[in-house]
C-alpha cells in the first residue's frame, strides 16, 4: 500500500514535468469519456422523460391508431404519423364505448396546429381535441375553470382550454376565463386553463397548447370527419390483453373487414409502446458505446505512444534505479502506475467536462440532463483498463532494459 | 561498521576465481573482455584498478557490482556465489551489498539531495520511515552535505553532486563501495575532496574499490591492480598513500587564486 502510494506520487511527479504533453495525451481519453458521459446524461434523461410521459398519459391505456403498422412498416406515410390517415372515425370510438365490456371509457383524439389570437397578440399552438371522456382516460388536469362537458361536445361548442404558455403570451397577468379569443379567425370562449407541464426532453413546450371539443375541431377548424387516435382505458391491468382483442373485433366489424383480410388500424397498449422505445434505447446505447470504444482506443494508443517515448527518455533513470536495487517488477509497476494514472486522470477530467457540459445544457437550453452514477463508474473502469492495457507493453520494455546499457544511454 | 563485525568474518569480501566474460558481436565475432581474473579484496581495503581503455576494467566493475554475470568462473561476494543468481536476486544484492559511485554522478535530476540519497531505500523493504530518514541524514552528514538536503542536482556543484552520489552509495550500509572514475568529471580540487571523503570512509572501516586511469588518483589507495587485455597484469602496494586532506591544505583555493588575479590586474592598470 505504501509502495503503491509512493508509485502514484512518482507518477504524478513525472507527469507534472511535461504538463502540456501529459494533457495532450489525456485529451483522447478526456474527449472520449466526456462525450459518452455527456450524451448518456442527455439520453438517459430523454428516455426517462419519454417513459414518464407515456406513463403519465394515464394507466391501462390502449392506443388505437389508423393504418396497419405491422403491414406498412417502412412506409414513409405510416412513419410520418397518423395525422393524415382517415381510417378512424368518431363512430368507431362510440362503437367501442357502447359494445366493449372491458373498457371503462374511450377518448377520440385529434391533434392539429392553429393560430390563436387575442386583441392584437397571436401565437401558433398545438391543438388537442377530444371529448369530455379525455379527463377520465388520460391525465388532463385543469388549473382553473372547467373542462368541456358532453353538451359542449354534442353541440360543437366554441370553447377552449388554454395551456400556461398561451395564457402568459396572450393575457399576461389577466384572468383569461370568460374572454373571447380567435382560433384561426373564429371566436372561442376560454373556459379553463391547464396545469403547467413544462418542456419535453427535446425542448418542445408542452404548455403551448389549447384544447377544444373534438367535434368543434372537425366541423369548425379543420373540416374533416376522422380522428387521429382513439385512446381506450381498460377496466383493469389484467384485462388489457382481452380488451385489446375485444376492440380489434369491434373495429373489424365496424370497418367490415372479413376474416383473413388485414386490419386498417393498429391496437397497441402502453407496454408495447414502451417495448418499442426500449429497442430505440438499445440502439442508442450501442451507438454511444461504439463511439466510446473508438475514442478510448485512440486515446489508449496515444498513451502507449507517449509511454514508449517516456521510457526512452528515462532510460538512464531506469538504469540508475536498477543499479541501486530496483527489480524488473519495480520498474514495471512504476511505469504501469504512470500510464494508469494518466488514463484515470483523463477519465476524471472527462467526467468533470461532461458534468459541466450537461449542467450548461440544462441551464441554457430546454434540454433536461441527468448525470447518473452508471456512466461515470463505467467511464472510470474503462479508462483504468485502457491505461493498464496500453501501458503494459511500454512498462515491460522499461522493465526488461539491461542496467548496464541503460546507465550508458545518453 | 563496528569492530566486532569486522573480526567475525576475516575472509575476503570479494573473491573471484578465474572469471571470464565473452561478448558476442554478431554471428561470428566474439570479444573476450575478461580472460580469467582472480582477485581477492579483504574487508577494510582501499584498492584501485587501473588500466587503459579496452583493458576490461568496466566489464570487471560491472561484474563486481552485480550488474552483470561472468561467462565462466566464480564470484563470491561475502561468501555468496553471485555468479549463479538471477536478475531479481542480483537486484537485491546490488541494493544491500553494493554502493555505486559513477563518473557522471547519475543522480535523478528531479529529486532533491535527500530523495536521491533515499532512492535505494525505496527498494529495500525493511526499516521504518523514521529509521530511513535517519539513515539518509547521517549519510549526507558523512559526506559533509548537512543542510543541503533540499537542493536539487542542478543547484549543486560537481563536487557536491558526487558527494550526494557517495551518500546514496552509503545509505544501505553496503559491504563494498564501487567507484567508477569518480573524479573524472571534476576539477582537481573537487576531485581531491572526493578522495578525502573516500579516505575518511576507509579509515572508518569501509571497503572501497576504485577504477581510474589516473595514477595520481590511484596513489591515494593502498593497493593498485593493473589490468591489461582482460587479465591482471600487475599488483602494486602503495607504501605511503597520498593524504588527500594534507594535499588539500597545500592546494591554493580557487577563490584565493581569483583574488590574486584580480590584485594583479589592479596593479597592472
Amino acid at each position: 500500500m505504501k509502495r503503491l502510494l509512493e508509485n502514484i506520487k512518482i507518477a504524478f511527479q513525472s507527469l507534472n514535468i511535461n504538463k502540456l504533453r501529459s494533457f495532450l495525451t489525456m485529451l483522447g481519453i478526456i474527449i472520449g469519456v466526456g462525450a459518452v458521459v455527456a450524451m448518456m446524461s442527455v439520453g438517459v434523461s430523454a428516455q426517462q422523460t419519454v417513459v414518464q410521459s407515456i406513463q403519465n398519459i394515464g394507466s391501462n391505456l390502449i392506443i388505437i391508431s389508423p393504418g396497419n403498422i405491422e403491414e406498412e412498416r417502412g412506409d414513409i406515410g405510416a412513419v410520418i404519423g397518423t395525422v393524415v390517415r382517415d381510417e378512424l372515425k368518431m363512430e368507431d370510438a362510440e362503437a367501442i364505448k357502447r359494445e366493449s365490456t372491458l373498457i371503462e371509457d374511450v377518448a377520440p383524439v385529434i391533434v392539429g396546429s392553429s393560430v390563436v389570437s387575442y386583441m392584437n397578440k397571436n401565437i401558433q399552438v398545438s391543438v388537442y381535441a377530444s371529448t369530455d371522456s379525455a379527463e377520465k382516460v388520460y391525465n388532463f388536469e385543469i388549473a382553473e375553470g372547467r373542462f368541456y362537458n358532453s353538451s359542449d361536445v354534442a353541440n360543437s361548442a366554441n370553447v377552449a382550454i388554454l395551456g400556461q404558455t398561451v395564457v402568459k403570451k396572450l393575457f399576461g397577468r389577466m384572468d383569461p376565463i370568460g374572454k373571447t379569443i380567435k382560433i384561426d379567425g373564429k371566436n372561442f370562449v376560454v373556459i379553463g386553463t391547464n396545469k403547467p407541464m413544462g418542456a419535453t426532453q427535446f425542448g418542445v413546450d408542452q404548455d403551448k397548447i389549447i384544447s377544444v371539443p373534438v367535434t368543434t375541431a372537425q366541423n369548425k377548424l379543420y373540416g374533416f370527419n376522422y380522428v387521429n387516435l382513439i385512446l381506450a382505458k381498460a377496466k383493469s391491468e389484467d384485462a388489457m390483453d382481452e380488451a385489446s382483442r375485444e376492440i380489434t373485433k369491434i373495429l373489424q366489424r365496424q370497418h367490415k373487414i372479413r376474416p383473413g383480410e388485414p386490419n386498417d388500424f393498429t391496437v397497441q397498449n402502453q407496454t408495447q409502446i414502451l417495448d418499442t422505445l426500449s429497442i430505440i434505447t438499445t440502439v442508442f446505447t450501442i451507438t454511444i458505446s461504439s463511439i466510446a470504444g473508438i475514442s478510448l482506443l485512440v486515446g489508449g494508443i496515444g498513451i502507449m505512444n507517449i509511454m514508449l517515448v517516456s521510457v526512452m527518455e528515462r532510460t538512464r533513470e531506469i538504469g540508475i534505479r536498477k543499479a541501486v536495487g530496483a527489480k524488473n517488477k519495480d520498474i514495471l509497476v512504476q511505469f504501469l502506475t504512470e500510464s494508469i494514472v494518466l488514463s484515470i486522470t483523463g477519465g476524471i477530467l472527462g467526467i468533470i467536462f461532461a458534468v459541466a457540459v450537461s449542467l450548461t445544457l440544462s441551464k441554457f437550453t430546454m434540454l433536461q440532463t441527468t448525470v447518473s452514477a452508471m456512466p461515470i463508474i463505467l467511464a472510470l473502469t474503462f479508462s483504468t483498463m485502457v491505461g493498464l492495457f496500453f501501458g503494459i507493453y511500454p512498462a515491460m520494455r522499461a522493465a526488461r532494459l539491461n542496467p548496464i546499457d541503460a546507465l550508458r544511454y545518453e | 561498521m563496528d569492530m566486532n563485525k569486522k573480526e567475525e568474518y576475516n575472509s575476503a569480501i570479494i573473491n573471484t576465481i578465474e572469471i571470464t566474460k565473452t561478448y558476442r558481436l554478431g554471428e561470428r565475432e566474439e570479444v573476450r573482455a575478461l580472460k580469467g581474473v582472480s582477485l581477492k579484496i579483504q574487508r577494510g581495503e582501499f584498492v584501485a584498478i587501473m588500466g587503459p581503455s579496452g583493458s576490461g576494467k568496466s566489464t570487471l566493475m560491472n561484474i563486481l557490482g552485480c550488474l552483470d554475470t561472468p561467462t565462466s568462473g566464480k564470484y563470491f561476494l561475502e561468501n555468496i556465489d553471485v555468479s549463479k543468481l538471477n536478475d531479481n536476486q542480483l537486484a537485491e544484492i546490488r541494493n544491500k551489498k553494493v554502493g555505486f559511485v559513477f563518473q557522471t554522478f547519475n543522480l535523478l535530476p528531479r529529486l532533491d539531495a535527500f530523495h536521491n540519497v533515499g532512492l535505494p531505500l525505496i527498494y529495500s523493504r525493511e526499516g521504518s520511515k523514521n529509521d530511513k530518514k535517519e539513515r539518509i541524514l547521517s549519510s549526507l552528514e558523512a559526506v559533509g552535505l548537512k543542510g543541503l538536503e533540499k537542493h536539487r542536482p542542478n543547484e549543486l556543484s560537481g563536487g557536491e553532486r558526487q558527494r550526494v552520489a557517495i551518500a546514496r552509495a552509503l545509505v544501505n550500509d553496503p559491504s563494498i563501495i564501487l567507484a567508477d572514475e569518480p573524479t573524472g568529471n571534476l576539477d582537481s580540487r573537487s576531485g581531491e575532496e572526493i578522495m578525502a571523503i573516500f579516505q575518511k570512509l576507509n579509515r572508518q572501516g569501509r571497503t572501497i574499490l576504485l577504477v581510474t586511469h589516473e595514477l595520481e588518483i590511484a596513489k591515494h589507495t593502498q593497493k593498485i591492480i593493473y589490468l591489461r587485455d582482460g587479465i591482471i597484469h600487475n599488483f602494486e602496494k602503495i607504501k605511503n598513500p597520498i593524504d588527500a586532506e594534507q594535499k588539500l591544505k597545500e592546494m591554493p583555493r580557487l577563490e584565493n587564486k581569483m583574488i590574486e588575479n584580480k590584485i594583479k590586474q589592479a596593479k597592472s592598470v
